[in-house]
This record gives C-alpha cells, structure tokens and sequence, in this order.
C-alpha cells in the first residue's frame, strides 16, 4: 500500500518536472506555475508520512539544476515553503475550500519571495509584478484540480 | 459518508504521530543550512561546475521527452504547408540568394585584397574562426535573466566564452557548456558586455545588456561624444572572442541631460535575439600569443593579462607594453 503510493508519489513528482521543462517562452513562461511546487505541497498535505522536507528539498534542487541558476536557490526556497506547509498540515482539516485556497497562496507567494530575496541578494533587478503571476496561476490551478477531485482531504468538497 | 471521512483523517494520521522523525522544525533547520551552504559553493568557489555538467547530462532525457511534443508539432506542421506557399518562398529565396551572390563576389575580391595587404604589411593573416549550427531547445528558465539552451553542447567541441550569432548579428555568448547542450547568454542580459566599434567614426566602446527590456546600454561616453541615432554597432574584435565587424546593435535612442556627465544611449540589437531557431556558434580565434614579457602579474583586475594582448591583426613584434592597460600593468610592478 504504501510502496504503490510512494511509487505515485515519485511519479506525480516526475510528471510536474517535466511539465517544468516543456519548453515554455514568452507570456507562457511569465504566467507557468510552479508545478513542482504544488505538487509537493499537495503531498505534504496529503501524505507527509511519505513526502517531507527532504523531499522538498531534493526537488528543489532538480529545479536549480534545471533553471541552471546558482545551486541552492528553489531548494532553499522549497524547503521554506515545504516547513510553513507541514506546520499547518492538521489544521488544513478545518479550513474551508476558500480557506485552504488562500493558503495555498500563500505558500505559493513565500516560495517566491524567498527566491526574490536571494536573487536580489546575488545582483539581480526585480522584474516588475509580473513575477507573482505564477502564484496566481498555481493557485488556478489547484482550484481547477479540486475541481476534478483531487482533494487533500479537509472540508473542500463541502461535507 | 461520515464514517469513511473519520476513517480517511485516522488513515493519514495515525502515522504520521508516530513516524515522523525528527521535527519539521529540525529538519527546516538542517535544509536551510544546506542549501546555504550549496549557494555559497556555488557562488564563490568552482567545485560544483563538474556536477551540474553531470547531472545535466542525465538531466539530458527527461528534457528530450518534455520536447518532443513540440518538435513533433513542428515536423507535421512543416509537413503541412502548402504547395503554393513553398513556390513563393522558393522565388524570395532565389532572389535573396542572388543578391547576396552579388555582395559575395565583392567580398572575395575584398578579401583577397585584404590578404595582400596584409603580406605588404607583414601583418598577421586575418583569423578564420570555425562554427557549428545549432538550434535553440528552449528559452532559459530563470525569469531574471536572458538565457537559451541550444543543443550543441562539449559533444560538438563547444566551449565556454564562444560567440553565437545569427543571419543578422550577435545574439549572445555560451555561458556554459554541457555534454549535449549548452547555455547561451544573450546580449540583452545584465550581465553580459560586449566591446563594440562605431561603424561610422570607428569609436569603441562596451555595450551592457539592460536586463529589463531587450535593448543594450551604452555607458561610460561622454555627453559630447559623437554620435547619431541610427548609428551601426559593430563589434570590435579587440577581445579575442567576438571574430571582429559583426553587426551587433543600432542606436535608438540618445538622452544628454545636464545633471549627469555621460551620455544615456539606448541600442536595439541587430540580431534577432529572442525570434530566431537556428543561430551559429562560433569558435574563439586562435590567436598565437606574442612571447609575454613579464608574467608576474597574470591578473588586471579580473582581466587576465593574455586577454590584452588579443588583438588579433596587431603584428606580435612589439610588446603589448605601449597600451594604457598595460601600462597599468607595469606600473605596480615598478612600485615594488
């Protein structure tokens, strides 16, 4: 049982990780979301017997490998998001669909600024906000999965 | 309904209490110093370069499977077209190929006159530079710099520092260098500068990226300095890397206000840096070095000592030391 979920798990992972390296350009690159990320923290919600922030972490390095920035960025900014993420994981039960919406936001929304910050840090220049698009659209998307049943357990399906 | 959602919090809780190992605060902690220690390597010191060019060579697959969706979109649609729109792009293609037919036999004759000039004068021989083709795989993803993949990488001999270009111009310079693909820098990125030459009044300068939009900056000139809108940018080929007289930007715009004593200058890039597939890489001249005096500053600020000596036409006879750079050079040496 849990092998085939651990398998799932990996495999969701993979999937959002190429999704991440389609080959995106222009608006499409200002507005993709951060798969990877929304699918840890789905997890972490969901199973964080089986998804941590180690996990997290090592995700977030993939995604420094493959951004080819400097090692150690997505992951520390993974990890962040990972640690808010676990801390309110029991409470997320008693959130409405709204609720965890504006949580997952958030999350969303750290994730990025902390990468702003270290990105400000090694000499870059703030792009406009355009940047906090992809929370935006990520949060979308959560919404659009919810939609379809994908649910982290908690009251989303208005029981 | 009730009791299959206790049963599905008891499912997912219940080990979650029990195997959790250490705290979701320790274990922020542990990752956090992780990773700052890993921005440090990387940053500062060169350990991790071997890595990721590893690990991008495993990478290579998965990146291979995420553009085949594409490539396969492309290869039917070029299976598409139309019979007619073919014809036509035949005939602009016979006309342009017999244009530029035309430029090309001037330029032999230009080159051949070039060469004898150049034995009159004893001159070193005009560097041929080899290239290899490559097509762009995918725009960088790092929102906050102006990058692209291309797929040449070590496998097709391609180094690091080499110049990309297109039909029309520079377009940017590799960055680094992967077992089958390699990152491109373009020339509209913060961090890239490139020395360029008036075409007009021969003056040189460094053009920057700007970083924000897709255009280049011209600091450092002075207010008075000459130069017109619609000036052509060249590049100069003074530091050894851009083969000399390629086309690089024009100036479109030009702001002297009185408060500053330099000139803004604002250039648009000739190449067409974020619309074209295929662009060339071209190889860094080989330039044999002169016999360097004094070695025992290998260091100008950042700039090593050999870069100076790159110009590639200079006849290696005399020493570098009649530079202002050099002269810099020079001059601590004679302090001790």
């Amino acid at each position: 049982m849990q092998q085939s979920k651990l398998k799932t798990i990996y495999f969701s992972l993979l999937t959002a990780f190429i999704c991440l390296l389609l080959p995106w350009s222009g608006f499409a690159l200002t507005i993709r979301p951060d798969f990877l990320l929304l699918v840890i923290i789905f997890w972490l919600i969901r199973a964080p017997n089986l998804c941590n922030i180690g996990t997290a972490w090592f995700a977030g390095l993939l995604m420094d490998l493959a951004v080819g920035g400097i090692f150690g960025q997505y992951a520390l900014a993974y990890t962040v998001t990972a640690f808010f993420a676990v801390m309110y994981q029991r409470r997320l039960v008693l959130f409405s669909g709204t609720q965890q919406l504006v949580y997952i936001v958030l999350l969303l929304l750290i994730s990025q600024i902390t990468l702003l910050i270290l990105k400000i840090f090694s000499g870059m220049q703030m792009i406009g906000w355009t940047y906090f698009l992809p929370s935006v659209t990520g949060v979308l998307l959560w919404r659009v999965a919810v939609f379809f049943g994908l649910t982290v357990g908690g009251r989303t399906r208005g029981t | 309904m009730a009791r299959g959602y206790n049963q599905k919090i008891e499912q997912q809780q219940a080990p979650a209490f029990f195997v959790r190992g250490p705290s979701p605060f320790a274990r922020l902690v542990f990752f956090f110093s992780l990773s700052l220690a890993l921005i440090a390597t990387d940053s500062r010191l060169q350990y991790l370069n071997s890595v990721r060019q590893t690990l991008m060579g495993l990478l290579h697959p998965l990146q291979a499977v995420a553009n085949a969706p594409t490539q396969l979109y492309i290869v039917t649609n070029e299976y598409l077209v139309t019979h007619n729109h073919l014809l036509n792009e035949n005939q602009q293609l016979k006309q342009q190929a017999l244009k530029q037919n035309i430029a090309l036999q001037r330029l032999n004759m230009l080159a051949l006159e070039n060469d004898h000039l150049r034995q009159l004068f004893q001159a070193n021989q005009a560097l041929a530079e080899s290239s290899v083709l490559g097509e762009i795989m995918h725009v960088g993803r790092d929102p906050f710099t102006k990058k692209v993949i291309v797929n040449r990488g070590e496998a097709h001999h391609i180094v690091v520092g080499e110049a990309v270009v297109d039909a029309k111009g520079v377009v940017g310079q590799v960055t680094r260098s992967y077992p089958l693909s390699s990152e491109v820098t373009l020339i509209t990125d913060k961090s890239l500068s490139i020395p360029i030459q008036f075409e007009r009044n021969g003056l040189r300068a460094i053009a920057f990226g700007n970083g924000r939009d897709n255009t280049l900056d011209l600091p450092y000139l002075p207010s008075n300095v000459d130069i017109r809108r619609g000036d052509k940018l060249v590049t100069s080929g003074i530091d050894g890397i851009y083969p000399a007289g390629l086309a690089v930007a024009t100036v479109s715009q030009i702001e002297i206000t009185a408060d500053s004593p330099f000139a803004r200058i604002t250039c648009i890039p000739t190449g067409g840096v974020e619309n074209h597939k295929q662009v060339l890489l071209v190889s860094i001249p080989h330039v044999s070095f002169p016999e360097i005096i004094d070695v025992t500053h290998p260091l100008v600020g950042d700039v090593p000592v050999s870069k100076l000596q790159m110009a590639p036409s200079i006849k290696p006879v005399q020493p570098i030391l009649k530079t202002p750079q050099a002269r810099l050079v020079s001059k601590p040496h004679a302090a001790e």
